[in-house]
């Protein structure tokens, strides 16, 4: 695996049942991410994309296949690791279709317990909690729960979350579904800012074809696979 | 670090406090049926302190007064004191009545005995007000929650009766109000029949009612002598039961409420049983209710034991505060029921670890939900 990749994939496979029952889902997917990329991963409803940034976040288990993550081969037709957890929270963000906060913490504690889980003391964790709110424009609002905030505030929040561990790798699934079209552009391009920013490699899954202009790269799953092509250029979003 | 439970508790806090205040109440119950078995070991145990005899003399084969039947000759009571080591002796009597209260019928226990003689069966601790008996008829002391005042008239089988003294907590072994009349009275009341009664027994041949029977002969022992080889004695020469203070306590405590101890003490094991299931079903409705958030903490990767910790932090802050309330629940109800309650520190330190331990089962039901819990489900619905 190259220095600059941050994601590596190799004929993944996922199944469900066994024997005449067999189903694939996924069926020999390889592919790369490199740090810094905004990757937008797409596919017909029922294709397996969910399924497929699960594997990768160390959530669902692959039939067969590997998965680097980073410079760590953490699957190779087994899990490498019993701590997949501990990976999910040093090395991934997630991001939801909704923004999925924990409705008994406010904002900032919502962003400062991953970092807090990982060892960061609270004066650190809220610091950089701060510093990120403030990146979102949502510092004013760091007491307030996520019932106070609207839905596009909570995804700034969500947004916040995932960056506060300092994450290798973020995975959104469809962080845009459920956003008009403005705060949808709003959110892929601060992914794209935070991706070259920070240097973090970004998968999103998306419907929505009008975002994928904003993308360096699509991956879309085609006959259980997956195959890379370019971004179509000269959107009106660019 | 964040302190989930504390978050999610006061995040929902009035829904906390309600729900504890429910299990409150059931653990208040549980300490109100302690209390109601120990008021019984005190009741029983009122009027042997009060009469601070060493031996009760009964008729023969029984256990009596107070667990049998028994009926001994007054008299006894004079030769009794002829038995080396026999201090002081009085005859008495106990019958259950009804008497007519200034608010409705009440049962209670008159006790008869001898206002000249040598024992006195109202403690000076208990009379509040009045004076004791002076008179051989017509006078009576009662329990103060009868509601009399001093002053006025009771009746009592074919007599009128003042009231003269007025007790604090003097009840029978079954908690029944006690009333002290002289043993005269006492004795026309329990062996006296009716005229017409007597007539009837006349013209079958039958011989009158001897009235001075008593229902047990109470005495006391000189110091220095043996209080179990002066029992001995007498029960050997005089041919009747004969037991030793402590003896009199067993049967009291052991023989005559071991039933209704047992089936209090069952009551509150079910009880417990009952809380416990209860907080149980809280917490895993509880857990339930935050599946969602759960999902969410495992997928992003927080560990297993910082959200058991939250779980089993909630069950064990529901059970204390759930005790909290239960004891002032306790303290706020029992004096409103008719018998006494006994509330103890040791009975309340007791539930105190009964309900931690069963708080702390109740909570293995919401880890293993949450050992369960995918963190995929937190993704879509």
């Amino acid at each position: 695996m190259s220095k600059k990749q941050s994601i590596k994939v190799q004929n993944l496979v996922k199944s469900f049942g066994s024997g005449d029952s067999r189903v694939d889902i996924i069926d020999g997917a390889s592919f790369e991410v490199n740090k810094g990329e905004l990757v937008a991963l797409i596919a017909p409803s029922g294709a397996g994309k969910t399924t497929l940034l699960m594997m990768i976040g160390c959530v669902e288990e692959p039939t067969s296949g590997t998965i680097w993550l980073g410079d760590e081969k953490v699957y190779e037709n087994k899990w490498l690791t019993k701590e997949t957890r501990k990976i999910r929270r040093e090395k991934i963000g997630f991001i939801f279709q909704a923004h999925y906060l924990i409705p008994f913490l406010n904002v900032i504690e919502n962003v400062t317990l991953v970092p807090q889980t990982n060892g960061l003391s609270t004066e650190e964790s809220e610091k950089k909690a701060m510093e990120l709110l403030d990146y979102f424009d949502i510092g004013d609002k760091a007491h307030a729960k996520p019932s106070e905030l609207s839905g596009g505030q909570n995804q700034r929040v969500a947004i916040a979350r995932a960056l506060a561990n300092t994450p290798e790798i973020i995975l959104a699934d469809e962080p845009t579904a459920a956003l008009d079209m403005e705060r949808s552009v709003g959110v892929v391009k601060m992914l794209k800012r935070i991706a070259i920013e920070q240097n973090v490699a970004v998968i999103m899954v998306t419907h929505d074809e009008a975002m994928l202009p904003l993308c360096d790269r699509i991956l879309k799953i085609e006959n259980k696979k997956v195959i890379s092509s370019v971004v179509p250029k000269g959107s009106h979003l660019l | 670090m964040i302190n989930l439970a504390k978050k999610d508790i006061s995040h929902t806090l009035g829904k906390f406090i309600v729900t504890a205040m429910g299990v409150g109440m059931l653990l208040g119950i549980v300490l109100i049926m302690i209390g109601v078995y120990r008021g019984m070991l005190v009741d029983a145990e009122a009027l042997l302190k009060d009469l601070s005899v060493d031996v009760w003399v009964v008729q023969e084969n029984t256990l009596g007064p107070f667990a049998d039947a028994s009926r001994v000759p007054e008299d006894l009571k004079n030769t009794l004191l002829a038995i080396d080591g026999v201090d002081k002796t009085a005859a008495l009597t106990f019958q259950n009545i009804q008497i007519p209260t200034p608010t409705k019928p009440l049962r209670v226990v008159a006790l008869g005995f001898d206002p000249f003689g040598d024992i006195n069966a109202i403690s000076k601790e208990r009379l509040i007000k009045g004076r004791g008996l002076k008179r051989s008829h017509y006078e009576v002391v009662v329990s103060d929650n009868l509601g009399f005042e001093l002053g006025e008239s009771m009746n009592l089988g074919r007599n009128i009766y003042k009231v003269v003294g007025i007790t604090h907590g003097t009840v029978s072994s079954g908690g029944d109000p006690l009333i002290y009349i002289s043993l005269k009275d006492a004795q026309e009341l329990q062996f006296l029949y009716s005229n017409a009664r007597i007539r009837n027994d006349r013209a079958r041949g039958l011989k009158g009612g001897d009235a001075h029977m008593v229902n047990t002969i109470v005495a006391t022992i000189k110091s220095g002598y043996d209080v179990d080889k002066v029992a001995a004695s007498i029960k050997r020469w005089k041919h009747k039961s004969v037991y030793t203070a402590d003896e009199q306590k067993d049967i009291l405590t052991k023989n005559l409420i071991e039933r209704a101890s047992k089936q209090i003490g069952l009551f509150t094991a079910i009880l417990v049983v009952v809380s416990t299931i209860i907080i149980a079903l809280i917490i895993y409705t509880m857990t339930l209710e935050k599946m969602k958030e759960i999902s969410i903490m495992k997928l992003i990767g927080i560990p297993n034991s910082i959200i058991i910790k939250m779980i089993v932090q909630e069950t064990l802050l529901l059970g204390f505060l759930a005790f909290i309330f239960g004891n002032a629940f306790s303290h706020l109800i029992y004096s409103k029921f008719p018998k006494r309650v006994v509330l103890e520190l040791p009975d309340a330190w007791m539930l105190f670890i009964v309900v931690i331990i069963a708080s702390i089962l109740s909570s293995f039901i919401g880890v293993k939900k949450v050992i369960s819990a995918d963190p995929a489900a937190a993704i879509g619905g």
